[in-house]
């Protein structure tokens, strides 16, 4: 009713002096969603799940998703553990330093775990043993902004899941 | 009663929230003085106050404190020409503060001092619960008459904060008052971003341990995800109409761009090839959308036709552009990776001729204004980011620190009206 009125206030004022602007306020309102108590319901897969401390970690160069030689070393252990053990799947959490746009490192972050996945396929492991998400810059391991924290945070964390 | 208790309110806000801080001011400073007509009330001096403030926010305007007058005038056939003169004052706005019939109307008149005329008038019409929100519009209309350009001062400011692991997402006024948390997550929030009535937003939370997007209506707090799918979807943009998203996801095994009508639920596939392609954001008229993608070896900017698909690359100085928005059909703005740091970069698509818009590094998250003239983006000091500004046309600069924690992702609203 109110909004109404101010309404018919507006016509009015508009017709009887024309060359005057005039701007009618609404009033908007926001509800608060909190959701820090609710339990990360939609557990459609192993990501999210306490897994503890990753296996290996994997490093990357900067804007890269190339595997290192030492890394396809430790990727090829990771590969004789899945076969020996036919129960175990694995999850690869990509991540990325800071720089950039979060979301090209959202991207970059998966890539560089699809990478991971790529060569256990190219190993001999089945994709369906393989999970990969991405975590861009979200997750760092150190928040400081220099070479050394950033190499530290473009990598990708193995999880065994047993 | 009720008056003296929002009184109350206003003033304990002035002190507990944060406001956006000049930190550079345009060189040709406008000097108003704003008066009152009627004899002083509390809920006059509380709109001249946040008309005194606005003004004094853009950085384009001087503001005469009331001290400072030798004459202070209850209309405009009063003023005493040469008192103002003295004072170098160029116009003195006048407020006729009407708040009976439990509404606030605010008349304003514009009087030049050196012309000795009424230069413009006009009226906003308001309540009384929204006194910060209509003198707001005044100040609008003031800026409006003096620089061509739409003033923002009535629209709001989407962002994150993160505080001891916990992720809000806020919506403020434009001046950083009156903060309201739309969201609270233990999980990053990224990409926040308006539907074009400003009623809804879209973002991307990781609440479930994975990116996804999810359209939230901002009255109601009830929102959803767009998409049940066991991959990324991130980078969500509406288009003008609000009838599709564009997005990007994993699903189909890298990052692509799509879209989303909402009525039909149908999703088009937009780009297809190895790269990663990302962070779609529409043209004005919903007609191209830009994206990055990184086909090129590096991340550029490239702009697609979502009917034809017809694409073509942007940028081509410099190895990395990304996060692209237009600022109107023919200027973009990006992040631009200069010779050792990220700034935010315009770009003249008629001209090429790209120019670096901000003096911080580690710049992110561009995000223009709906007048087109201000650019709000995020920036790091030390391991805290917080909130910057760019005036286009003036120069002036800005900022909303982080005090209480890290602000980052602004997202600056259409107009309210």
């Amino acid at each position: 009713m109110k909004n109404f009125l101010i309404l018919i206030i507006t016509v009015i004022f508009l017709y009887s002096c024309a060359s005057t602007n005039v701007v009618e306020v609404e009033n908007r309102e926001a509800t608060t969603v909190d959701i820090t108590q609710n339990a990360s319901s939609k557990r459609i897969s192993n990501v999210g799940l306490d897994l503890g401390e990753p296996e290996i970690k994997i490093f990357f160069g900067y804007d890269e998703d190339t595997l290192s030689e030492d890394s396809l070393v430790n990727l090829l252990e990771i590969s004789r553990v899945l076969k020996d053990n036919e129960r175990y799947t694995l999850l690869v959490e990509g991540h990325a330093d800071e720089r950039g746009t979060r979301e090209y490192n959202l991207a970059l972050s998966e890539r560089r775990a699809k990478a991971v996945e790529d060569f256990l396929v190219s190993a001999g492991i089945i994709p369906v043993r393989i999970e990969v998400v991405g975590y861009g810059e979200e997750q760092p391991t150190d928040v400081s902004s220099n070479e050394n924290a950033w190499s530290k945070n473009r990598r990708a964390e193995l999880f065994f899941v047993r | 009663m009720k008056r003296i208790l929002l009184t109350l309110l206003l003033v304990q806000n002035i002190f507990s929230e944060l406001i956006i801080e000049i930190t550079e001011s345009s060189k040709n400073l406008i000097k108003v003085a704003v008066i009152q007509k009627q004899q002083a009330t509390k809920i006059g001096d509380l709109v001249v106050g946040v008309i005194e403030q606005d003004l004094k926010r853009t950085g384009e305007f001087e503001v005469l404190s009331k001290d400072q007058m030798l004459s202070i005038p209850t209309k405009e056939s009063e003023v005493i020409q040469r008192d103002w003169l003295l004072l170098e004052v160029d116009a003195i706005i006048f407020l006729d503060i009407d708040e009976t019939r439990n509404n606030l109307d605010i008349k304003f008149l514009i009087y030049d001092v050196g012309y000795k005329d009424i230069l413009d008038d006009g009226k906003v019409l308001g309540l009384p619960d929204s006194l910060r929100q209509t003198s707001h519009f005044v100040s609008d209309e003031i800026y409006k008459y003096f620089y061509g350009i739409e003033g923002v001062s009535a629209t709001k400011l989407m962002y994150v904060t993160k505080n001891n692991n916990i992720h809000r997402l806020i919506i403020s006024d434009s001046d950083g008052f009156n903060q309201q948390v739309i969201l609270k997550s233990n999980q990053s929030i990224i990409s926040p971003t308006w539907s074009s009535d400003a009623k809804d937003i879209a973002y991307v939370s990781f609440e479930n341990n994975r990116a996804q997007v999810f359209l939230h209506n901002l009255a109601t707090g009830k929102r959803e995800s767009i998409l049940a799918t066991g991959s990324t979807v991130s980078s969500p943009a509406w288009s003008p109409d609000k009838g599709k998203i564009a997005f990007s996801s994993t699903m189909d095994g890298n990052s692509e761009i799509y879209l989303l009508d909402l009525r039909s639920k149908r999703i088009n596939r937009l780009t297809d090839n190895k790269a990663i392609d990302t962070e779609p954001a529409w043209s004005p008229d919903g007609k191209k959308i830009l994206f990055t993608s990184d086909r090129s070896g590096s991340p550029q900017i490239y702009e697609i036709n979502p009917i034809n698909l017809v694409k073509r690359r942007i940028t081509t100085v410099g190895n990395y552009n990304a996060r692209p928005s237009y600022i109107n059909k023919q200027k973009i703005i990006f992040v631009h990776r200069g010779t050792e740091s990220f700034q935010i970069a315009a770009l003249d698509l008629r001209t090429r001729e790209l120019e670096i818009l901000t003096s911080t590094k580690n710049d992110e998250s561009p995000c223009i204004a709906p007048n087109g003239n201000v650019i709000i983006y995020s920036t790091k000091a030390g391991e805290l980011s917080y909130l910057a500004g760019v005036n286009i046309s003036s120069g002036v600069k800005f900022k909303l620190p982080a005090i209480y924690s890290e602000l980052k992702e602004p997202a600056w609203s259409p107009f309210l009206r």
